[in-house]
């Protein structure tokens, strides 16, 4: 398999003064070298929080559930499991920014404002790249100038603050990129740009990628930039992955209801002043997370009974494809 | 034009901004809005678009005198007789924002000029008027008491049995209930909390409101819910809806005409429809392409645009957006293109509108 990152079974619960809540549930994906993931959901599903713990980047608070599984293929060949490292090990850190780099959505988030970009970015690539600091800077430089800056050789000296937000995304990227990954995990990373600076920077990354092959998980909650950028798509809600498949497939044949609904609730420019489809119902908060299916209490479709009593288990209705709906699984169905 | 409200005419919007230099302090003007003009009918959405910094939020505040106009008029039509609101005083004034209300989603807030504002003309309606959905709402008051402030503050009601029947009818239209107007807003979800601002704004009754980015911050299977309430409020009430929103499929939704403005000026205003279908100005045409759509046989190939929004301060000359128009000629730089009609009620600001064929396909409008 050329799967760069496996995930299995990933669950999180956090402890919190009002116990132990579980934003993450059995969520399960795979990253192929050369291609992107786009996992999408609204505020509170869980999408940022599954990616931070293949970095093992959560807080102390966090418990990743024991029969979680994280597989990760180095460039090296070499199979790492992730969820057995100690946050704080040389391994991890190996891992963090040379096999995985990491881009958000705001660029001050991962620039410090007291250095300047080029010492930055100079710091990442000698730490896995090249230990000399003069070739070190050739590179930080030839990676400016490829995430179109204009005058990389200025720009490396100029501090965070001195550029625009368009220009400071794309240093971001250039920072991340710095240390070779083989894999990048942008994080709504064009959610704060205005739509112009947004295709450009979509247009960029989509190139960064075929030229130097790497995989992506792009996270958003806008199913246009997905349609744009990811070949496969994962849909979360209330932290479980509820469909997945490739992007095309699944936004022209969305199997879950609220895969449907979404799609349906985006406003389209080809409908003018049309009375738009909403999903019924508000996002239930992660403290009182439905039992059975999540989303059942939304559901237009919901058997009485069944979904708010049992968690639907993830099914190939077409291969390729996989959705968690009591509506597909008809084996199930009968059986429970 | 009997059934217009507001009438915006050459309205400019300047802050004074100081760079210190070595031995001196530089004070330059700002031009947030520069010479503005547009019109809002009764019962009409219009929405107005644009990308950050191009001062869509400061027209729809100089509008509603939350910030002094540095020039120009913007005149309100009552029932009875036109207020210039960009001159009106004391109690004028007062009277006149019984008329209009906000909503705000997010922004950030001109604390400078509002602390001026509150003191002199509207200080008990200020805080309710100028926040976001999550940080708009009181902690300490109960949802009740949050819709009815408007009325309480402005002095049009003063029997509470009289405010409890207005506040009791605005909240079931926006779909709250009894058991909810006793809460307090931390227990509320964001739809819910939009859809109590929209109440609180709708409490009064007025004749306009300015909703700023409203729908923004919500999710999506949510934003489409709030969508449909105004539409439907709009229609029983016959309340006037400026709508600021960056992200144009929504505002293709909610509005019957559209303004797009870059760096303090507006490019385009037209019906909606030929707005999006018909676009005459290179702007409007590249930001329509750069918007990335839900589907997989959609062609997408945005228009690309060198470089950045210009700063207001440096704007260019002529017109503004040549610096990054593909069509820019030298004219361009020479002469500032004029607002002028280029078919019924469709304005535009460009030399060449003439010239340019921006139609969009309408195969899927026809279906």
């Amino acid at each position: 398999m050329g799967d760069l990152l496996t995930v299995e079974n990933l669950t999180i619960s956090f402890r919190t003064d009002e116990g132990l809540i579980t934003p993450v549930q059995d969520v399960s994906f795979s990253v192929q070298k050369g291609r992107t993931l786009g996992l999408v959901g609204e505020s509170g599903s869980g999408k940022s929080v599954s990616t931070k713990a293949v970095m093992r980047l959560l807080p102390g608070s966090a418990v990743i559930a024991p029969d979680t599984r994280m597989h990760y293929t180095a460039k090296d060949g070499q199979r790492v499991e992730v969820e057995k490292l100690d946050p704080r090990s040389r391994a991890i850190r190996r891992l963090r920014g040379g096999e995985i780099g990491m881009i958000f959505q705001e660029p001050m988030a991962s620039f410090s404002p007291v250095y300047t970009i080029g010492n930055q970015m100079i710091e990442a690539i000698r730490l896995h790249r090249e230990p000399n600091k003069r070739q070190a800077r050739e590179i930080a430089i030839a990676m400016l100038e490829r995430v179109g800056l204009s005058d990389p050789a200025t720009r490396i000296d100029q501090y965070p603050h001195e550029m625009s937000g368009g220009m400071r995304q794309r240093a971001m990227i250039a920072l991340a990129l710095s240390a070779g990954p083989a894999l990048l995990i942008a994080d709504e990373p064009t959610t704060a740009l205005d739509v112009t600076i947004q295709a450009q920077v979509l247009d960029l990354m989509r190139e960064l990628q075929r030229d130097l092959g790497m995989g992506m998980i792009f996270i958003t909650h806008d199913l246009g930039v997905i349609a744009q950028i990811a070949q496969d798509v994962a849909v979360m809600y209330l932290g479980t992955i509820v469909e997945r498949g490739p992007t095309a497939e699944v936004i022209r044949d969305p199997k879950h209801p609220y895969t449907q609904g979404l799609l349906a609730a985006i406003p389209s420019l080809d409908r003018l002043n049309a009375r738009m489809t909403p999903v019924p119902g508000d996002i239930p908060s992660p403290t009182e997370r439905p039992t059975g299916c999540p989303f059942h209490t939304r559901c237009v479709h919901a058997i009485a009974g069944l979904c708010s009593a049992r968690t639907p288990r993830e099914i190939a209705p077409e291969p390729g494809r996989a959705v968690r709906c009591w509506l597909h699984d008809e084996a199930g169905r009968s059986a429970a | 034009m009997t059934d217009t409200l507001i009438e915006v005419r050459n309205l400019s919007v300047r802050f004074p901004v100081t760079t210190r230099k070595l031995f001196r302090t530089e004070v330059r003007e700002l031009a947030a809005v520069d010479d503005v003009s547009f019109d809002i009918k009764r019962g009409e959405t219009v929405g107005l678009v644009g990308e950050s910094g191009s001062g869509k939020t400061t027209v729809g505040r100089a509008i509603l005198r939350a910030i002094d106009p540095s020039d120009g008029e913007v005149i309100f039509h009552t029932h009875t007789r036109d207020v210039d609101v960009a001159h009106a005083e004391g109690e004028d004034l007062r009277r006149f924002r019984t008329h209009m209300n906000m909503i705000f989603a997010e922004g950030p807030v001109q604390l400078s000029s509002m602390a001026q504002d509150r003191l002199r003309l509207f200080r008990s309606r200020m805080s309710l008027v100028f926040q976001d959905p999550y940080s708009s709402l009181n902690p300490r008051m109960t949802v009740r008491d949050i819709i009815a402030e408007p009325l309480v503050a402005s002095g049009m009601m003063k029997n509470r049995a009289e405010i409890d029947a207005r506040v009791r009818e605005i909240a079931a239209r926006c779909k709250l209930n009894l058991e909810h107007l006793r809460r307090f807003p931390h227990a509320f979800s964001g739809g819910q909390r939009q859809r109590i601002c929209i109440a609180r704004a709708l409490v009064s009754r007025p004749d306009f409101v300015v909703c700023d980015e409203s729908v923004s911050a919500l999710d999506v299977s949510i934003q489409a819910e709030i969508v449909n309430l105004l539409k439907d409020l709009q229609d029983e009430m016959g309340v006037a809806f400026l709508f600021i929103a960056h992200d144009l499929s929504v505002v293709a939704q909610m509005s019957h005409r559209v303004a797009v403005m870059y760096v303090g000026k507006f490019v385009e205003y037209a019906p909606t429809d030929r707005l999006f279908f018909t676009p005459r100005h290179p702007y409007t045409h590249a930001l329509l392409s750069a918007i990335p759509q839900a589907d997989p046989d959609a062609a997408f190939d945005p228009i690309k645009l060198e470089g950045e929004i210009p700063n207001p301060l440096d704007a260019p000359s002529g017109c503004r957006f040549r610096t990054r128009c593909p069509h820019a000629r030298p004219e361009c730089a020479a002469r500032e293109p004029d607002w002028r009609e280029i078919a019924p009620d469709h304005y535009v600001a460009c030399h060449f509108a003439e010239a340019f064929d921006f139609t969009r396909a309408q195969a899927k409008a026809a279906e």
